[in-house]
């Protein structure tokens, strides 16, 4: 292809653009529209799989075990847990540590615990399991049931459940959404498309006289529908990114207590939100064009 | 050049348009396609134009059966035949020489190569001067020949008319008739279909006369004929 044809494509597309812009302006605010939902949606999908990670770091899964095990028996215990799906790390806690730390935790009031030695330790022989992924948690528990031994089990399972449903509930209802609007973009970027294609009715007839090719046609056409896609999809990204970032430090500033978890960076997610929205506008823009030209245009 | 053999075409209402041709078009020549209305003038135009496929029949342009033709193949039929119309058919919104040029860039000619055509064709029609100007701006025989000059921009070895003058006042439509008997001078050939007796009578060309569908006279240098 000539730079020149490219140009005349892009300079054709553009015209047919703004001889339509009424119909041009509703198909942009449709891909955005649907651009923003899905910015959104990843933003705070992409927030609370961040979040769960940081507490998966803190929470972890304790195992106690009952009665006065053999430190072969303990030995056992660990390479049966370790050989568990998903278990990343098994680590062994005495009840004389489990006391130093317990102390350690209490600093200055450690004086309460002021009496008990490895004598009369009423803690228990435990272990600390830390796991790869927190969705993985279910699984673990189950298995951790399954070994002999096990007095009490003890997990950040109620919080971390309710984060990972609000997780996927807001997965699917911003996948709707943008599945409607994707739905709606389209149809009206086609609308576009079929009254740019009858506005150069004649243009077209003269073209096919000398000879242009059929694909030389229709490729002002799929550029239209393209696009409105880039504009629809980085008109959100470029405010979305501001507004993104304000919204974290007022969280930061308002609530404090959210200080111990950190949001994702601005740069790391529009890192990712970027090609993905523009790819999906292109695919919005290029959808809509080709099904308006196989209906309209014959060629 | 051209070939037409035993091509009948009947519109899809039933309609007769044209039945059983024969016609061998050669080279170079200058051929009028005549009949009272409704004879066949137009369908035989559209069957050449590849606008309109032949019910039975076989039509050959340039060694090519133009009916067995895929029709990513027709854009490149199209190159080899140069067309005009009676309502010229000019974009509105585009300058004389931007209308001409048109027919340049739809085929990616290089730029270059239009710069050097456009102007070249525009004084060969006479309209040297207009190329700034609009349809709107123009004579009805200056939006013709600014017809005429996009059909042979890309130098088609074959024009086709269908009552190129059919608009235009006697006067004019004689300097159009000039400049079609010079370019077919140049090689190129012609085939016009039209009404216009005077021009027929004048130009002493080949006259191949159509009616209701069939080929009633054909002669080699001729005037109107009124029988048919
Ligand atoms: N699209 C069509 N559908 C059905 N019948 C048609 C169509 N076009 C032309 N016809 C018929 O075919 C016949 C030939 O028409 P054609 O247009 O070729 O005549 P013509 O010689 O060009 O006439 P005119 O001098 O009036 O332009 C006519 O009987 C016409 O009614
Ligand atoms: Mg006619």
């Amino acid at each position: 292809m000539r730079p020149s044809t490219i140009k005349y494509y892009l300079k054709e597309g553009l015209s047919g653009l703004r001889k339509n812009l009424l119909m041009t302006m509703a198909s942009i605010i449709a891909v955005m529209a649907c651009i923003s939902i899905m910015s959104f949606s990843y933003c705070v999908a992409s927030n609370l799989h961040h979040i769960l990670q940081q507490m998966e770091d803190s929470i972890g899964i304790s195992v106690f075990i009952g009665g006065t095990p053999t430190s072969e028996e303990i030995e056992e215990m660990k390479t049966q847990i370790s050989k568990i799906d998903h278990v990343l790390e098994v680590r062994y806690i005495s009840p004389g540590d489990a006391l130093e730390e317990l102390k350690a935790d209490w600093g200055a009031e450690e004086d309460i615990f002021e009496g008990l030695d490895e004598t009369n330790n009423p803690l228990s022989h435990s272990f600390q399991i830390t796991l790869d992924e927190i969705e993985s948690q279910d699984s673990v528990l189950q298995a951790l049931k399954g070994i002999d031994g096990i007095d009490n089990i003890r997990h950040g399972q109620t919080e971390t459940e309710l984060i990972m449903k609000a997780n996927k509930v807001f997965n699917i209802a911003g996948f709707l959404v943008m599945l409607i609007l994707g739905v709606i973009s389209v149809m009206i970027i086609m609308n576009t498309i079929r009254i740019s294609v009858v506005n150069r009715r004649v243009e077209i007839n003269i073209m096919k006289y000398v000879g242009a090719t059929d694909w030389f046609i229709r490729w002002p056409f799929i550029i239209e529908g393209v696009i409105i896609g880039v504009v629809g999809a980085l008109l959100p990204l470029i405010i979305g990114i501001p507004i993104y970032a304000k919204i974290i430090s007022a969280l930061y500033n308002y609530f404090p207590v959210i200080k111990i978890i950190q949001f994702r960076l601005v740069g790391d997610i529009f890192i990712v939100l970027f090609p993905v929205a523009l790819a999906f506008g292109i695919l919005l823009g290029t959808i809509g064009s080709v099904t308006s030209i196989r209906k309209h245009l014959r060629v | 050049m051209i070939w037409l053999n035993n091509v009948t075409k009947t519109y899809p209402n039933g309609s007769r348009g044209v039945e059983n041709l024969n016609l061998h078009i050669e080279k170079g020549d200058f051929v009028f396609i005549v009949g009272s209305s409704g004879s066949g003038k137009s369908t035989l135009i559209k069957l050449l134009l590849k606008e309109l496929e032949p019910t039975t029949g076989d039509i050959i342009i340039n060694r090519v059966k133009t009916n067995e033709l895929s029709s990513n193949q027709i854009p490149y039929l199209r190159r080899n035949l140069g067309v005009v119309f009676q309502d010229f058919r000019l974009l509105p919104n585009k300058t004389v020489y931007e209308n001409v040029a048109f027919a340049m860039r739809v085929i990616e000619a290089p730029n270059r190569i239009i710069r050097r055509n456009v102007p070249a064709v525009l004084a060969l029609v006479g309209l040297g001067k207009k190329g700034r100007s609009y349809p709107n701006q123009l004579s009805g025989g200056e939006q013709q020949r600014t017809a005429l000059a996009r059909a042979i921009v890309n130098n088609p070895p074959i024009l086709i008319c269908d009552e190129p003058t059919g608009n235009l006042d006697p006067e004019t439509a004689w300097g159009i008739m000039q400049l079609l008997d010079d370019i077919n001078k140049r090689g190129t050939t012609i085939v016009m279909a039209t009404h216009a007796r005077d021009i027929v009578d004048d130009m002493q060309k080949r006259v191949v006369t159509l009616k209701q569908g069939n080929i009633a006279r054909d002669i080699k240098k001729g005037g109107y004929c009124d029988e048919a």
